[in-house]
């Protein structure tokens, strides 16, 4: 952040101009925030990153900014530089004016003055963001403190409770004077976001606020952000990876690849009229939530350019289907496109693009696959994997030093399913659902515990030799959420893979041709094998863990959120591997996942949990289109859809709160305390959830249902456990967006 | 908290008691009074010997054993912590040295906290810059070489400015000088002898907190709610001196807590070297003089101030972090 | 270093770092690469190797052995016949720093290396079992960081003894005393590393394929904790060597006839005014020692910690001034 680069680059030289009527998405004069060719430079260990390269955007008062782009696309980075909160080392160019005043190039000091008062930021990890050893309320204040000095103490005090109230935090004063530890995530975003709004900010950058929740918790603090931004009028640069959350909220899209702004313009030009191979690819890449026909996800091959080295071309060029040598003579440049709103690409194929033109042709993404198993009745199949009663309660202790037993955790309550051969049934809940400790009763059955898990026919209550726990063993494999931690980094890619196999008690010839086979079945070259694991990308080492998972010929493969660590366009890639196994391998999957998107498209069957019991089990199409237990209906619809229409103007359930502490667990229905359902209710129905437990049957269908199923004598495979499916839902628990103010120009 | 004090108490009593015993039985099968006896003039007889032995309550003939009950006995029902064998009862000497290593290290505990996490912090402000490298460097040094050669060098230093003067300023050995009479003299006579110790020791001690302090700051220096507290308004050092320095503290008050047993354990060879007549070189002329009861003695008092430390450590950690406080 | 019981405060500071940095790095030969690319660290090898073969070579440079005595030169500063001058009993002194700086060097090597290993061992078995084991495993280990180590050295080498003194020398007695003092703060260490990477997917893949425990602490555990190692090892003799020169010197490590560089030190202190050569040399060859560890293990650490930015910088000055440079045409 040299003074002299700075300004000396903001001499207004005919390019600037240019550049201001370019990136054209408003006119500059009333924009609250113009930021104009913004480049950072970093110097590491290999040489100069240039992680961010020529962004431009006007941002008006009351609008929303979505920067979309994946990890390394220099969307964070555009955001602290903007804040000037990038280390002294980091070397920051252009332009960045607030309401016509140059920011780049103040001093840490000068920029104090703007920061936290007219410039606010909340940032992605609410976890480590908040100082631990201060009370909540001190670090409210404190933000207060900084831009009014002169603010009397109760003063500051009245508004923090009066933020606190604001971003929904309940009981707001006695909150005052707890610890950061003492609250959830959400309940600490809420907090950055309270932080964040203190001063009444002119804009508000919001950098992944939403990443590391869950979907429930996702949907409340993005309904608090909108308030926030109701309440202060303040613009908002929205930051994410996720196409769904910024659909609903932002005016404009900027999709950044490799450090550049790649397309921008107006949020449903972007959505439905993509110009840029690489958005188009993005859009494709995502499976809905909302879509039941199945189509394989469109997987952009490849990974994003190393940014030490200058572009010589078009920087998604290597990735693109498209690309022709055209694209390799000089970086395309950001220009206008035909359309119905400001809306800019940087391709040079912009024009051939557009509306009709589909994305699953262009990056020619591999037909549905069909395993043999599909065409066969589901209660003809063997069961592969078979849970009765399964129970795990934790003693629940308290204080971190003295150990106290306070009431027990009943993480796994009564959990009984099947899994049959070739189809894959999926998990979902929130984190706390008891999805994560379920997977770990079933990978670490042993004979003590409290139900039946039966792996290949062979009860874990049998399982009391070598011999028989090895024989269950090589019936079911483990992919691991995080690729990286699950690869022992000293080991090769053939280690890695040699190490099932040799526990199996292959020779070494038998060996060398397996891993070659498996090589080639999870599409990576066979003679990588001598490389280490960090050699390759998560999507790679995730293709690695898959190849070991498969290498004994398991019946199921147990799968933790195997997507999750992967960035969307990777996602595809894997998520179109793990269908294709499971078709050509007959193989069955127990999935885990917090993103029902994802679960939706790959599985057949679904359960929900809710606090260690599934409360709403079925077909996955069945219970995604018709939910019928509350939990399961304010799930989906917290889900963001990337469909700027759908999103502006579909109701959606807001559940009140986080879940709730295992103590707090009523004697009946243990969703009744959050229930949108159970909040409506007279008071006579409400008695009936309180005091007895819903039991998981198939009730008879809704009359809606009855209409449509009036032909087919088939019995529903949908069950749950409510005693007033389908009611009416509490107002105060709905949330429509008005949309007219989203759809004028 | 109480209950939780109670049950950690407790815990160190019993690692106290084993080591305690553990210590007797090695000293009293190995420490032979009787031998150093022999060598007076004129020689005693080995009956004259076993009865002096035995009026003192170190009787040769008995068991380990049996001399191990006697010796419990005696401390539990009586707190009588035996005699030496020139006679001496161990409870009136223990107080005296106790007092004596007490006064020698506790301004050097003081300043070698208070310098060390200074500089830790100052160093650490100055990352990579000729100050930090000087005393982080220093740090390093300090930790080659052996603490007993360092007073060692430290006294030879003192010696050196009293003759560069030609007067006696600083006394390297001894508490005090005998004889002097109150008043200002006495305290000049005070200070001079207490200097080079507190000097040497401080000198010695400082560095590993500097280098664990600096260590802990930078490592919360780029911390994400170092970030949120500039992103509110406040300056990087602001945020630095306000946010990361408090979470800084946590391990550093957790191992400020052990200095103490840390310090006093190393004081063996501060007393040996300046001549104070302390615990620590009391414990090694007890071995040199066959002491059974009074080498136990010292190894008990060194491990009720380590458990203390640990319990002091506890509760340092519970003061600045909020997150193991019981509520 | 000097009181082996004593928490030090650095260290856990740098092991803490260490452990959160996540030492594991892929192939040995980035590591030796980083560490030859630290100046510093070779140097302190290269003193370090020098050292070791002085102390077995350096006896073929003098006719003088450390038991004769040269009545002609009693307190003799350094000539061409005493290279170092001769002590008190006209025994040459550099005979003498010969010997005593093998006799450090094995010390430290022996109580650095086996320590560890028995710290490896100790750790591993602790964080393996878990449970019950765990719990009783800690109290002995935290009991024996409580005893004075000061005190058994004591006893065990001046006090009675008899019976072990007869039989071994003073100098293998110490070794066996610091090394049972030495382990304890090792062991936590790797105890609490072995269970987060207990806690590793890649161990629990590796259990959950069914390979078999014993092998999972061999081919995943001990590999990944291997760096650790090496820098405690480095660390442990240096602790060694100061122990040995500290107990020595003030008489209580290792005895006369023993000769060590803390035998050597201590007994010139008194005439340290006098015939200054007897206490600075063996001072000076410490120090070289381990000074030569320290940067030995500066460097390995550097090596192995990713984060690491010493080489980053020097690249970064130059390419701003490559940059400067570009901007003013």
């Amino acid at each position: 952040m040299s003074s002299e680069t700075t300004t000396g680059a903001f001499e207004p030289t005919p390019s600037t101009v240019e550049r201001l009527h370019v990136a054209g998405l408003h006119a500059p004069t009333d924009a609250v925030l113009s930021v104009r060719d913004l480049n950072v430079r970093f110097n590491s260990e290999n040489g100069v990153v240039h992680a961010v390269r020529g962004v431009d955007f006007d941002l008006l008062a009351g609008k929303t900014l979505g920067i979309v782009g994946e990890s390394g696309s220099g969307k964070s980075v555009t955001s602290l530089a903007i804040m000037g909160l990038l280390p002294p080392t980091a070397e920051v160019t252009g332009s960045v004016r607030l309401h016509g005043s140059e920011l780049l190039g103040l001093s840490d000091k000068a920029m104090c003055a703007y920061r936290g008062n007219d410039l606010a930021m909340v940032f992605q990890d609410p976890l480590s963001s908040l100082t631990p050893v201060y009370t909540v309320g001190a670090q409210i204040v404190e933000a207060l403190t900084i831009h009014n000095p002169a603010m009397s103490k109760q003063a500051k005090e009245a508004r923090a409770v009066e933020l606190l109230a604001m971003v929904g935090i309940p009981s707001p004063k006695d909150r005052l004077r707890a610890f950061p530890h003492e609250f959830s995530g959400g309940m600490r975003q809420r907090v950055m976001i309270a932080i964040a709004i203190a001063n009444n900010p002119r804009v508000l950058i919001a950098d992944e606020p939403t990443t590391a929740l869950d979907v429930t918790i996702q949907a409340q603090v993005l309904e608090v952000l909108h308030t926030a931004q109701e309440e202060t009028g303040a613009a908002v640069v929205m930051i994410t990876h996720d196409l769904g959350v910024v659909a609903g909220m932002a005016d404009d899209i900027m999709v950044m690849y490799a450090g550049k702004p790649v397309e921008t313009g107006m949020v449903d030009e972007i959505y439905y009229n993509p110009r840029m191979p690489y958005t188009l690819g993005l859009l494709g890449a995502v499976p809905r939530v909302d879509v039941s026909e199945k189509s394989s996800l469109i997987p952009i091959e490849g990974i994003p350019p190393n940014l030490i080295h200058a572009p010589t071309g078009c920087s998604f060029a290597p990735r693109c289907p498209l690309a022709t040598d055209a694209c390799l003579e000089g970086e395309p440049a950001l220009l206008p496109v035909a359309g119905s709103g400001p809306h800019s690409a940087a391709c040079i194929k912009s024009d051939s693009l557009g509306q009709d033109v589909d994305g699953h042709e262009v990056f020619s993404a591999p037909p549905v696959p069909v395993s043999r198993f599909d065409a066969i009745p589901r209660n003809e199949r063997a069961t592969v994997l078979q849970l009765n009663d399964v129970r795990k309660h934790f003693p629940l202790t308290k204080g971190a030093l003295l150990k106290k037993r306070i009431g027990t955790v009943k993480a796994v309550d009564g959990l009984s399913f099947d899994i049959r051969e070739g189809e894959c049934f999926s998990i979902v809940g929130e984190s706390g659902s008891g999805k994560t400790t379920t997977l770990l009763e079933i990978m670490e059955f042993h004979k003590d515990q409290d139900g039946e898990v039966v792996i290949g026919g062979i009860s874990n209550k049998k399982a009391t030799d070598a011999r028989t726990k090895s024989a269950m063993r090589r019936e079911l494999q483990m992919v691991f959420q995080d690729p990286t931690g699950a690869l022992d980094p000293r080991f090769t890619v053939y280690e890695v893979l040699a190490e099932p196999l040799q526990n199996a008690g292959m020779d070494k010839p038998a060996i060398r041709k397996r891993i070659m086979e498996l090589m080639k079945l999870v599409g990576l070259q066979p003679d990588h094998v001598n490389r280490f694991p960090n050699q390759f990308s998560g999507g790679q080492r995730q293709r690695i863990g898959i190849a070991r998972a498969l290498a004994v010929n398991p019946k199921l493969v147990v799968l933790d959120e195997p997507v999750s660590a992967l960035d969307v366009s990777v996602q595809a890639g894997v998520i179109n591997l793990l269908d294709k196994l499971r078709a050509e391998l007959g193989l069955s999957y127990l999935l885990v996942a917090h993103d029902l998107s994802v679960v939706r498209h790959i599985s057949n069957r679904v359960a929900v949990m809710y606090l260690g019991k599934i409360v709403e089990v079925g077909e996955v199409d069945r219970v995604f289109d018709n939910p019928r237990h509350p939990y399961t209906r304010a799930l989906l619809s917290a889900i963001p859809v990337p469909d700027p229409h759908l999103e502006r103007t579909r109701e959606r359930i807001i559940l009140k709160g986080d879940l709730p502490s295992p103590l707090d667990a009523p004697k009946g229905c243990n969703f009744a305390t959050r229930c949108p359902v159970f909040a409506a209710l007279p008071a006579p129905k409400q008695e009936k959830c309180l005091t007895l437990e819903p039991p998981l049957e198939a009730a008879g269908p809704s009359s809606a249902v009855q209409v449509l199923e009036a032909g087919s004598a088939e019995p529903v495979d949908q069950r749950f456990a409510c005693f007033f499916p389908d009611g009416e839902l509490d107002e105060e628990m709905l949330v429509v967006h008005d949309s007219a103010e989203h759809n004028a120009p | 908290m109480l209950r939780y004090l109670a049950k950690r108490g407790f815990t160190y009593l019993v690692m106290i008691f084993l080591t305690t015993s553990a210590g007797y039985f090695l000293a009293v099968s190995s420490l032979k009074p009787a031998l150093l006896e022999q060598e007076r003039i004129p020689r005693p007889t080995p009956e004259q010997v076993a009865n002096s032995m035995r009026l003192k309550g170190l009787d040769p003939d008995l068991n380990p054993w049996e001399r191990y009950v006697d010796w419990l006995t005696g401390i539990v029902t009586r707190w009588d912590w035996g005699r030496s064998p020139n006679g001496a009862f161990i409870n009136a000497e223990f107080g005296d040295r106790v007092w004596i290593s007490t006064r020698l290290f506790l301004a050097s505990i003081v300043l070698t906290l208070v310098i060390g996490v200074a500089l830790g912090v100052y160093s650490a402000a100055r990352q990579y810059k000729f100050q930090d490298r000087v005393i982080t460097s220093y740090s390093y040094l300090a930790y080659i070489v052996p603490a007993p050669i360092a007073y060692f060098l430290v006294q030879l230093g003192a010696i050196n400015i009293n003759e560069t003067v030609g007067n006696r300023i600083f006394f390297v050995t001894g508490i005090s000088t005998p004889g002097m009479e109150p008043g200002w003299a006495q305290f000049v006579d005070m200070v001079g002898h207490y200097a080079v110790p507190t000097v040497a020791i401080t000198l010695v001690g400082w560095g590993s907190y500097q280098i664990a302090q600096r260590q802990y700051l930078l490592d919360n220096v780029n911390a994400d709610f170092v970030r949120t507290a500039r992103a509110k308004g406040l300056t990087r050092n602001q945020a630095i001196s306000r946010h990361a320095l408090r979470v800084s503290f946590i391990p550093v008050a957790q191992s400020i807590a052990f200095t103490i047993p840390a310090i006093f354990a190393g004081g063996f060879f501060a007393e040996k070297i300046f001549a104070w007549p302390g615990v620590g070189s009391w414990s090694i002329d007890a071995i040199s003089l066959q002491d059974v009861n009074a080498a136990t003695a010292t190894l008990a008092y060194g491990s009720v101030i380590f458990a203390l430390g640990a319990i002091l450590a506890d509760f340092a950690t519970t003061l600045v972090d909020p997150r193991v406080r019981v509520q | 270093m000097t009181n082996l019981n004593a928490v030090d405060p650095a260290a856990v500071a740098q092991d803490a770092h260490l452990e959160n940095a996540d030492v594991v790095i892929g192939k040995s030969t980035i590591i030796f690469r980083r560490f030859l690319r630290n100046k510093t660290a070779v140097a302190g090898l290269v003193i370090f190797l020098a050292l070791v073969v002085f102390s077995f070579v350096g006896n073929f440079f003098t006719t003088w052995d450390k038991e004769t005595i040269d009545p002609f030169n009693i307190g003799m500063p350094p000539s061409a016949e005493h290279y170092l001058g001769t002590s008190q009993a006209g025994i040459d002194l550099y005979a003498m720093t010969v010997e005593g700086t093998r006799i450090s060097i094995l010390i430290g090597l022996i109580v650095g290396l086996v320590s560890v290993l028995i710290a490896a061992v100790y750790g591993c078995t602790m964080a393996y079992f878990g449970g019950k084991v765990d719990k009783v495993m800690l109290f002995v280990l935290e009991a024996l960081i409580m005893m004075p180590a000061l005190l058994v050295v004591a006893v065990a080498t001046s006090g009675g003894g008899a019976n072990f003194k007869q039989n071994l020398p003073s100098w293998l007695l110490l070794i066996i005393v610091l090394l049972i003092f030495s382990w304890m703060g090792t062991a936590r260490l790797i105890r609490s590393l072995s269970m987060s990477l207990m806690q590793r997917d890649f161990v629990k893949a590796a259990q959950y394929m069914g390979v078999p425990p014993r092998r999972i602490v061999w081919r995943h555990l001990v590999p990944n904790i291997g760096s650790l190692l090496v820098l405690d090892i480095t660390r442990g003799v240096t602790g060694a060597i100061l122990a040995e020169v500290a107990f020595s010197f003030i008489g209580i490590g290792i005895k006369v006839p023993d000769v060590s560089l803390g035998v050597l030190i201590g007994a010139a202190t008194s005439q340290v005014q006098t015939f200054p050569w007897m206490f600075w040399v063996p001072l000076a060859v410490m120090f070289l020692l381990t000074g030569s560890l320290a940067m030995m293990n500066d460097g390995l650490r550097d090596a192995f910690d990713p984060s690491s930015s010493s080489v980053g910088k020097a690249r970064k000055t130059s390419a701003r001034k490559n940059r400067a440079e570009m901007k003013t045409p």
